[in-house]
C-alpha cells in the first residue's frame, strides 16, 4: 500500500473516533497482514474505487459496537438492532469519507461505495492474496481494528 | 470504566493467544534422550517399533548399532544417543530398544531413543528458532524449540541429520573447497590435516549471524561469506572466532553492504550503474525495488534511469516493511551537499532541495512486506540489494522464483555487491554492479 495513503486513514480514524466518543483514543502499532482475518463480531465494510481498488473494514466485538452506538446516540442501547447497525455503518462512512477527503487534497482520486455491515459469530474475511494494513484503535469502549487493503489499479 | 476496559483487553489478549496456540498445523513424535524431550516432524516418521538383537555391522561408525530386518526390508539402525554423544545405557542382550522408523526421501532408517512419548500437535507459529548457544546438540540439527503442556521440546531436523549427500552437493563442496584453497592458506592447512574445526566454526558464525542480525548465509552469499570468514579468521585468535554479541555480528557484516547504502549514490557509483543498465527499447519501463529502506537507492536509480532512458515512461514500485523508514521516503529533502550527478533533478523547495515532480511521479513508495503476495505488472528491472540475504533461505527461493515470474524475458535483476544468483541466471553486470538475466 502506498505510503501516502496510510496517514489519512490513521488521522481520520483518530479524529472521528475522538470526536464522536468525546474521549481519549489510543492508536496501536500499525502492521501488515495477508492471512485471513477473524472478524470479532461486528464488521462494517466500505469499498474504494477510482485510482485504486480496495476496501476498508472496521472490525469490533459486540459490546464495543453497542457501547459506541450508545455513546453516539446519547441513549443506552442494549441489543444489536437496526439503530446500532446504522450507527456503526455511519461511523465507518465518516472515517472513510474523511480519509478520502484528505487523499483528494493530496491529489489522489478515490470513490466510496456505500458501506455494508456484517454481524455474526465466528466470521472470517479471507482474501489472502491481498495485503492489508491493520490500524488498531483503542477506545474506552474497546478495540476497533481498521483493516485497509488498497492497491493501485493496474 | 478504565479498569473494566483493561480487563476486557486482557481477556481479548488471552483469547487471541489461545486461538493462535490452538491452530494445530504441525505434529511431532516426541521422545526423550538423556532426560531431555525431543520431537521429530511426524511427516518423516514411518512408524515406531520395539526391537532388539540388531545384526552387528563391522567397520561401521560407532553410532550405527547394526541393521534390522523390518518385515523383509533391511534398514540400518542408528543410536541417536551415541550420534549426539549423549550417555546411552547398555541394555541386556535380549532387551528391546525403542525404535523410531524414519523415512527420508526414499531411505528408511531406524533410530534408537531412550523412550518414545506420544504425538503432540502444535501450531508451527509457536516454534521458536534454535538459539546458537544450545548445549548438547549441534544447533544445525535443530529445527526449533517449542513449548507444549509445560514441557520444552527440541525439534530435530532429521532431514539435515540423515539426508544422504547428493551428488551435486558433493560436487559443490569439492568446488568450494578448491575455491577456498586459493583464498587462504589457513583453511588449506585445516583441510589437509583433516581438521573439521574450521567448518564447525564457520557454521557457527553463520548461525550466529542469523540469530543476531537475521543474515541468512545461503548459496546467494556463499562466496562472500567464505572469503570473509577466512579474513575474519586471519585477524582473530582461534578461541575468539565466534560472534558473541550483536556488535561483533555488525563488524563481521561490515564489508557485506553494497556500496553507497543509506545515502544518495555518489557520482562514480551512479555512473557505474548507468553503464550497467541494459538497453531497453520499450516506451514504458517498470522497475521493482523491494526492500528500499529509506528510499535513497530508489531516488538514485530514478534519476540515473531518467538520464539513461530519457524518452521512456519510468515507473518504480519501491517497498519496505519498515514503516518508519518508508514513511520518510516520499518527502525526502536534502541540504547542500548533494552529489553533482543529481543537480538537474533537484529543485529548491520550502525546506531545502527536493526532487522535481517528474522524478517524484515515477516512484510509488509502498508499505509492503514482500513475503506477502506481490502484485506488480511485468517488470523490466528489479533492484534488490542486500535484501534477499536477510530473508530465511526457504523464502529466498520462493522470492527468486517470484522475481523470475515477474521479469519480462529480457529483464534484469540488480543484486547486492556480494550477492550472486545461482542456477538459471546469467551474470550480465560488472564487478561493481552485479546484474543477472534469466537463461
Amino acid at each position: 500500500m502506498r505510503v501516502e495513503y496510510i496517514n489519512p486513514f490513521v488521522e481520520a480514524a483518530f479524529n472521528v473516533l475522538r470526536e464522536v466518543l468525546q474521549s481519549d483514543v489510543r492508536r496501536g502499532e500499525l502492521y501488515l497482514k495477508s492471512t485471513s482475518t477473524p472478524v470479532m463480531g461486528v464488521a462494517a465494510i466500505v469499498g474504494l474505487a477510482g485510482d485504486v481498488e480496495g476496501r476498508v473494514l472496521f472490525d469490533m466485538d459486540r459490546p464495543t459496537a453497542l457501547q459506541i452506538a450508545s455513546t453516539m446516540n446519547g441513549e443506552e442501547l442494549a441489543t444489536l438492532d437496526d439503530l446500532v447497525k446504522a450507527t456503526i455503518t455511519e461511523l465507518a462512512n465518516m472515517i472513510t469519507a474523511q480519509a478520502v477527503t484528505k487523499l483528494h487534497d493530496l491529489g489522489f482520486r478515490f470513490d466510496l461505495t456505500p458501506p455494508a455491515i456484517f454481524t455474526g459469530d465466528n466470521m472470517e474475511v479471507s482474501n489472502s492474496d491481498v495485503e492489508a494494513l491493520i490500524v488498531p484503535m483503542e477506545t474506552v469502549h474497546g478495540k476497533i481494528e481498521i483493516n485497509v487493503a488498497i492497491r493501485e489499479r493496474a | 470504566m478504565a479498569a473494566q476496559t483493561a480487563e476486557q483487553q486482557a481477556n481479548a489478549d488471552t483469547a487471541e493467544a489461545a486461538k493462535r496456540a490452538g491452530k494445530v498445523d504441525f505434529k511431532m513424535v516426541t521422545f526423550s534422550l538423556a532426560g531431555k524431550e525431543y520431537g521429530i516432524d511426524i511427516m518423516s516418521v514411518k512408524e515406531i517399533a520395539k526391537a532388539g538383537r540388531f545384526t552387528y555391522v563391522p567397520n561401521a561408525a560407532t553410532y550405527v548399532r547394526g541393521v534390522y530386518n523390518l518385515r523383509g526390508e533391511i534398514i540400518s539402525v542408528i543410536d541417536l544417543r551415541i550420534f549426539f554423544h549423549l550417555p546411552a545405557e547398555r541394555k541386556a542382550e535380549e532387551a528391546l530398544e525403542s525404535l523410531i522408523i524414519l523415512r527420508i526421501d526414499e531411505h528408511v532408517f531406524g533410530v534408537i531413543v531412550d523412550a518414545i512419548d506420544k504425538v503432540v500437535g502444535i501450531s508451527s507459529s509457536n516454534i521458536q528458532p534454535p538459539h546458537p548457544i544450545f548445549g548438547d546438540i549441534n544447533v544445525k540439527y535443530i529445527k526449533g524449540i517449542v513449548e507444549n503442556g509445560g514441557k520444552l521440546y527440541i525439534i530435530l531436523d532429521v532431514e539435515k541429520i540423515f539426508a544422504p549427500e547428493r551428488e551435486e552437493d558433493i560436487e559443490a563442496k569439492a568446488k568450494s573447497a578448491s575455491l577456498l584453497q586459493k583464498e587462504g592458506e589457513l583453511i588449506e592447512r585445516d583441510r589437509r590435516t583433516g581438521d573439521r574445526g574450521a567448518d564447525v566454526a564457520l557454521d557457527f558464525v553463520r548461525e550466529t549471524l542469523a540469530a543476531f542480525r537475521g543474515f541468512h548465509g545461503s548459496e546467494l552469499t556463499d562466496a562472500w561469506f567464505r572469503s570473509r570468514f577466512a579474513e575474519w579468521k586471519a585477524s582473530r585468535k582461534a578461541q575468539d572466532l565466534q560472534l558473541k554479541e550483536a556488535s561483533e555480528a555488525d563488524e563481521f557484516l561490515g564489508s557485506f553492504w553494497s556500496p553507497e547504502t543509506g545515502r544518495l549514490w555518489d557520482d562514480d557509483y551512479a555512473a557505474a550503474f548507468e553503464a550497467a543498465l541494459p538497453p531497453i527499447e520499450a516506451r514504458s519501463i517498470n522497475v521493482w525495488n523491494p526492500g528500499c529502506g529509506k528510499g535513497y537507492e530508489t531516488w538514485s536509480v530514478a534519476c540515473i534511469m531518467r538520464k539513461r532512458y530519457p524518452e521512456a515512461r519510468i515507473r518504480i514500485w519501491a517497498n519496505d516493511s519498515d514503516l518508519l523508514a518508508i514513511s520518510m521516503a516520499p518527502n525526502m529533502v536534502f541540504g547542500e551537499n548533494v552529489p553533482p550527478y543529481y543537480g538537474d533533478f533537484l529543485g529548491r523547495g520550502r525546506n531545502g532541495l527536493a526532487f522535481i515532480q517528474s522524478i517524484r511521479d515515477s516512484i510509488f513508495f509502498e508499505f509492503h512486506d514482500i513475503l506477502n503476495a506481490n502484485t506488480l505488472p511485468p517488470l523490466d528491472l528489479i533492484l534488490c540489494r542486500d535484501v534477499l540475504s536477510f530473508i530465511p533461505p526457504i523464502d529466498q527461493k520462493r522470492l527468486i522464483g517470484d522475481f523470475s515470474d515477474k521479469l519480462k524475458p529480457n529483464g534484469v535483476i540488480f543484486t547486492g555487491a556480494n550477492e550472486r544468483l545461482g542456477e538459471g541466471w546469467a551474470h550480465v553486470g560488472t564487478e561493481a554492479v552485479p546484474a543477472f538475466r534469466k537463461v
